[in-house]
This record gives structure tokens, sequence and C-alpha cells, in this order.
């Protein structure tokens, strides 16, 4: 699903990510943590090509992303999901819009669309806010049918940038929850994230960056005391938090 | 992908942006219909003074009239010269009584004074109807030397020069508005081009987000130069329409007056390849626009 092979990124002569080896498994659920500024967004726009590497190479769902021409980009993206903090939906269309967006201009048809979008939406319980404007949803409810929109394409990977940033612990949990049923259907997840009590709650493979560097380790839940650390794939080892 | 399907949804985007932009879309529709507008004002002065050259020119007759002296055989000898140059299009004698007939109808109340003279004062003459393409023919005027330096002819009345300056106003005329409708179509396509990167400020937002989600470029910029093409085209529509009204109006002010010398106006409008040449104006100032509007620069997120 991904891989980083010996990834390093820099802005400006500043090194934000150093020699970064790591893989994930299909259908696996992972965490990315790290303070503010360790480079967990750098990391994710890697992935999804928003940035590209200083060094070193990055395969993404079978594609190498790091040399990758612009004209290829869009259907990489499109083979992902991609939430975000700020949940980035588009404020003059309505939810059923927002989720079916690019699928319209894909050219599937307006009755697929809508048949998608309301089994998306159903999963996140959000089917009878079809024809309501983003102005109009909670917080979360936001989030939700931004993940709506991430999951509509049945993608194999989801990415998702802080998705519970800007919502309280009860939203938050929420989120994580839904999150955590996608990869149990076998969607690979990733979430990028700062809260490290979701990451104990959750317990579940984490990525924490230290200073550009990937420090990995498996977070039991209830057990936080059992954090194991273990080498990651490449060999390169270090303690996990 | 479904092409057909994704085109629809490009087309539909493309007017949807339109309409919400309305206020914005229909400032720039103006100020095209307005460049489009003096392109096709020049067009319009320019085939009315056309049709007006032509009629001249259809009326177009030398007249020469004839010494009292001259001889049967003096104007076969003159009809003769005129076959030749194949400058002539139809020939007629015109007898001294006839010319005393035509001035007393033409002039009705000089008629009795003229018919009271002692003896006939008209001359006889030769009409010669010139072939439309003579009047800018270089052998028309030696052909009017040598018929005013033959010995049977009075006086040669025919005043070409008239009529070629009227010709070189028309050719100035288009020539001025194909000049003016280059500039004006540039100016056009910029003003396309600010309003396009205008609504692509208001939708960066838009933009960033349908990058991120995977959209295919081509339909990212594809509803915007779509837009300034609507525009350009738009504005083309409305030019038109504009001058439509306005020649009407001329037409209804021509067919009102009493002036006689209007009377040569047979106010028309622009001719269909005229009406298609603006609407082009109109898609070319939208697709430069447009494609300026939509460069990288413009829409970077």
């Amino acid at each position: 699903m991904i891989e980083f092979y010996r990834v390093s990124k820099e802005y400006q002569g500043r090194r934000v990510l150093r020699d970064v080896t790591f893989k994930t498994k299909k259908g696996e659920f992972l965490f990315l943590t790290g303070p503010s500024g360790a480079g967990k967004s750098t990391l994710l726009k890697l992935i999804f090509h928003a940035e590209k590497p200083t060094e070193g190479q990055i395969i993404v769902n079978g594609m190498n992303v790091s040399g990758m021409p612009a004209s290829r980009v869009p259907a990489l993206r499109r083979s992902m999901g991609i939430v975000f903090q700020d949940y980035k939906l588009l404020p003059a269309r309505t939810v059923l819009d927002n989720v079916t967006y690019v699928q319209k201009f894909l050219g599937v048809p307006a009755a697929e669309r809508r048949r998608r979008a309301y089994q998306t939406l159903r999963l996140v319980e959000l089917h009878h806010r079809l024809a309501a404007l983003p102005e109009e949803l909670s917080g979360g409810e936001q989030q939700r049918v931004a993940l709506a929109r991430a999951l509509v394409n049945e993608p194999v990977l989801l990415v998702a940038d802080e998705p519970t940033g800007n919502l309280d612990h009860r939203l938050a949990g929420e989120v994580m929850k839904l999150l955590q049923d996608i990869s149990v259907r076998g969607t690979t997840v990733l979430v990028a994230t700062h809260d490290q009590e979701l990451v104990k709650a959750a317990g579940r493979r984490c990525l924490t960056l230290d200073r550009g560097r990937v420090v990995e380790g498996l977070v039991e839940a209830a057990l936080p005391s059992q954090a194991a650390t273990k080498r990651a794939d490449s060999g390169r080892v270090e303690r996990a938090p | 992908m479904n092409r057909p399907a994704a085109l629809a949804a490009l087309v539909s985007e493309a007017f949807e942006g339109l309409a919400r932009a309305r206020r914005m879309t229909s400032l720039s529709v103006a100020l095209i219909a307005i460049s489009i507008g003096l392109v096709g004002a020049f067009f319009l002065v320019a085939e009315n003074l056309k049709s007006v050259v032509e009629t001249v020119r259809d009326e177009s007759t030398v007249t020469v009239f004839l010494k009292s002296s001259s001889t049967e055989a003096d104007r076969a000898d003159l009809e003769r010269l005129a076959k030749e140059t194949r400058l002539i299009a139809r020939m007629r004698r015109v007898s001294p009584d006839e010319a005393r007939a035509r001035f007393s109808t033409w002039w009705k109340s000089l008629g009795p004074a003229a018919r009271s003279l002692p003896g006939n004062p008209f001359p006889a003459s030769l009409e010669m109807e010139l072939d439309p393409a003579a009047v800018t023919s270089d052998a028309l005027l030696p052909f009017l030397k040598l018929l005013a330096s033959h010995g049977a002819a009075e006086e040669v009345q025919f005043d070409v020069e008239w009529i070629r300056r009227l010709h070189g106003a028309v050719s100035l005329a288009r020539l001025t508005g194909l000049v003016l409708a280059v500039f004006l179509t540039l100016g056009a396509a910029f003003t396309i081009a600010n309003v396009v990167r205008l609504t692509i400020l208001l939708h960066r937002d838009e933009i960033e987000i349908l990058r991120l989600v995977g959209a295919p470029e081509f339909l990212i910029r594809g509803p915007y130069l779509l837009g300034g093409l609507v525009q350009g085209f738009l504005g083309a529509l409305l030019a038109l329409a504009l001058l439509w009204v306005v020649t009407r109006a001329v037409l209804a002010w021509v067919a009102a007056t009493k002036n006689a010398l209007l009377g040569v106006f047979a106010v028309r409008f622009l001719p269909a390849s005229a009406c298609l040449l603006l609407i082009t104006f109109g898609l070319v100032a939208g697709l430069l626009g447009g494609l300026l509007a939509v460069r990288r620069r413009n829409l970077a997120g």
C-alpha cells in the first residue's frame, strides 16, 4: 500500500524528514504521530504527491510517486481517499455534490453517483442530510461528509491529516471508530494526529516522527505499558515513545 | 471515463460558474459587446457605403453630347469605339426632341418655357451605360478622354473621380474596421481574461480541493476556458443585436425623412459573412481570454 525507502525532504536547506523508511500492509490501520512541526503533514503530502521527496523512493498503491509526472497525479489521488483537519468541503455545494463532485466530472451517471453517495453517507450516518450545505452542519458532521467523500471511490488507501483536530472528544471518538471500521473492510488507513490519548485508546501500530526520523512502535489499547518497540522493515530501530 | 457525460458535466459546470458570478459575467459580456459593436459599426458603415457605391455605379451613365454638325457616320464611329473598349454594357441614342420631352417631364414647371422657345436648344446625345466593373477599370479614363477628343463630341458628362473616392472611403472604412477588430478583440480578450481570473480567485479554494481529491486537470481548467468562450460568444451576439436595433432605427428615420439625398441610401444590415466574422472575433477573444486566465500560474493553489 505505502512504501517509503530512505525518504528525505528538505525545505530551503532545512531537513524536515530524514531517511524515512516504512511499509504498510493491506487493511492495516496505523497512526502517524509527533509534535507539531515534526513533519507529519509533509509525510502525508509526499504520499499524495503534494510535495516531492528530496531523496528516496515512495511507492503508493503500486505506483512510484517519487518521479511521477504531473499528468498522473490526479489518478494517484483518486486511488486513495484523503481527509483533512479543516474538512476542505466546497462551501457552496450540498453534501451530495461534495461527495460526488469528482465522480460527476469522471462521467459517472447521476443515478449511480446518487446511489454511491447514499450508501457512503449511510456509512457515516449522514444519508438524511443530502441536500444540506456544509455551513448547516456541525464540525463532526462536516468531517463525516469529508470522510464520505474520501470513501465514495472505495479507495484501497485512506490518508487522514488530523481528522479529529477540530472536534470535541466525543465526536473525535466517533470519527476514529468510523476510520477503524473502514480498515476492517480492507482499506489501509493512515491517520496523522498529535493526540496521544487517541493513539493510546486505539491501540494500533504507530509511526512516530521525531526530529524528522520515524520511530516505530505498537501501542496496545488499555495496556499502554506494554507498548512494544520493534524494528521497522528496513531494520532501522529506535525506541517507541 | 464516460467522455460524453464528463463533457456534459464540464459544460454545465461552466454555465453554473457564469450564473454564480452573474454580475461580473454581465459586465464582461457588456464590455465585449461594446468592443465588438464598435468593430461591427465600422463594418456596417462600410457595408452601407458599399451599397451607395453599388447604387451609383449601377446607375453610371456616360453621356456624350453631340455637336449639331455631327453626322450619322460620327455617331456610328462613337458607338464602335465604345463597343471596342468593352466598358459599356448598353448604349442608347437620344434625339433633341426626346431630350426636350425628358426635360419637360423632369422639370414640370419649366416645361412650357422650353416648349415656347423658337428652336430646340437640346443637343442630341449618346447615353452609354457602364459595365459595373468599368468604374474601377484603368481603361475608363483614357476612354473618356478619347470620347472627349472626338470631333463629333460637344461634351462628355461623367464624374468618375467621386465614385472612385467613395470606393476608397469604403475600403478605408473596411480596413479601419479590420485593424480596429484586431485591437478590440485583444482588448476583449484581456477583459475576459481578467473576469475569468477574478472568477478563479473567487474559486481558489474550490480549485485546491478539486486538485486534492484527484479531479483531472483539464476538468479543473475546462469550465473556466469554456466560460471565457461563452462570454465572448454572448458579447458578440449582444453586439449584433445592438447593431441590428441601430440599423432598424436608422432605416425608420430614413424612411420618415423627406431629404431626397438620403434616397440613395438603401440602409441594410450586415451580411451573414460579416455577422459570422464578428461572432468569430467574440469566440477568439473568449478563447484567448480563457487561455490567458487558466495558465498554470493563475491556477496554482
